[in-house]
């Protein structure tokens, strides 16, 4: 694969990551999700990690961007469906994902994303 | 003389999600209770997964001692149910183990810790918007 | 299921980091490692891989089988040809929150597995093993 669909429903875009990324499709996600931000005029982005068996550094760092940047573009960013074992290792490693915003699942999250942009989502 | 879980006001149009499965959010609460507290940890970890309990509590009430290790374990624990989207509160600190706590350095930061499992499940509720009303038989 | 006692990767490009953490994956899991130890020794070796191929300018990573004293487990030593390490101890620390360095990801694997091994020399590239038991 070489980029991951991001979909857009309403004024909000989800994106599931399904694949173990390499860091150059994390980097085009990056890239891609700014740009839709702008052209859907998006207040909200969801991203569901439920299919991750790992984040490292590099992707935790790509979601800590993706937060601000789509904050600088007046979207607010939910991350989904963090797994315990994930969960377990990124606070072993030391990597607080300050500044991302997380909630359990889908639901969850468009529940959070409604309470924050004052959307309709 | 039973009782039932109300909301306090109207829930928000978006609870109606969980309304409309037919049970209504509560807490998860888990129990410490032994010295296996990695094994607890990963298990409350998945349950809270399997559950979508947005709030849990940790009741070590039947932990005899709180040292380095279970702290950290505890800590862990809290900040690992955090980054998956879940706010934990510990309940059950008896004086001594606040005292162990102190001793150690042990920061609660922002964690609500209260001294008994029906003070944080209170708490949870109120926090939920939900209460526990007694209901006419 | 047979385990492979020994594997050699090649560590060039990103993918290569891909493969490695699928590898170590497969190996952790025929050994019947917990999840969450699993978990751990991927990202540590993601971390690791990424290093090497970033800042080694690309290099091979092992990943062994190991057995000691009845305990089973899995050592994954990464080699690099690269600028070596200059300051080892200053590298060992962290850097999340500056973002970017060389320091990222060594702590971090230390922290995620039993054993963490590193030799460097500026000019003559760097080696690092990490050991997770079963």
């Amino acid at each position: 694969m070489d980029r991951i669909p991001i979909l857009k429903m309403g004024d909000l875009l989800l994106v599931t990551i399904q694949v173990d990324m390499h860091d150059r499709l994390a980097m085009t996600l990056q890239d891609d999700l700014t740009d839709r931000i702008v052209t859907a005029r998006a207040r909200g982005v969801l991203i569901d990690i439920s299919g991750l068996e790992m984040v490292d550094s590099f992707i935790g760092r790509m979601l800590a961007n993706i937060a601000s940047m789509s904050r600088v573009l007046d979207a607010e960013t939910v991350v989904v469906g963090m797994r315990p074992a994930v969960a377990i290792t990124l606070v072993e490693l030391g990597l607080t994902l300050n500044g991302v915003r997380t909630a359990l699942n889908v639901d969850k999250g468009m529940e959070l994303l409604n309470s924050l942009g004052g959307h309709q989502g | 003389m039973c009782s039932a879980v109300v909301p306090l006001s109207p829930p928000p149009a978006t609870n109606a999600l969980a309304a409309g499965r037919g049970v209504p959010a509560r807490p998860l609460i888990g129990t410490l209770d032994s010295n296996r507290t990695q094994v607890v940890m990963e298990t409350l970890l998945q349950r809270i997964v399997e559950t979508g309990s947005a709030i849990a509590i940790i009741d070590i009430t039947g932990v005899p001692t709180v040292d380095t290790m279970v702290a950290q374990h505890l800590m862990k624990t809290v900040a690992a149910a955090r980054l998956m989207g879940t706010e934990c509160m510990i309940s059950g600190i008896r004086p001594q183990i606040a005292q162990t706590m102190v001793h150690l350095g042990v920061a609660l930061g922002d964690v609500t810790t209260k001294a008994t499992l029906a003070g944080a499940f209170a708490t949870a509720l109120h926090k939920m918007r939900l209460a526990i009303t007694d209901v006419k038989a | 299921m047979p385990v492979e006692r020994e594997q050699q990767l090649r560590l060039v490009s990103s993918e290569d980091i891909v493969l490695v953490r699928q590898a170590v994956r497969q190996m952790a899991a025929d050994l019947g490692f917990s999840l969450v130890d699993q978990t751990k020794l991927v990202t540590a070796a993601s971390e690791l891989a990424r290093n090497a191929v970033i800042y080694g300018g690309g290099g091979t990573a092992r990943i062994e089988n190991v057995n000691a004293r009845q305990r089973n487990g899995i050592r994954v030593t990464f080699e690099d040809n690269g600028p070596g390490i200059a300051d080892i101890q200053q590298a060992m620390k962290d850097g999340y929150t500056t973002g970017g360095g060389l320091g990222l990801g060594l702590g971090g694997a230390k922290r995620l597995t039993d054993e963490f091994e590193i030799e460097s020399h500026p000019g003559k590239g760097t080696r690092v093993g990490i050991t997770r038991w079963r």
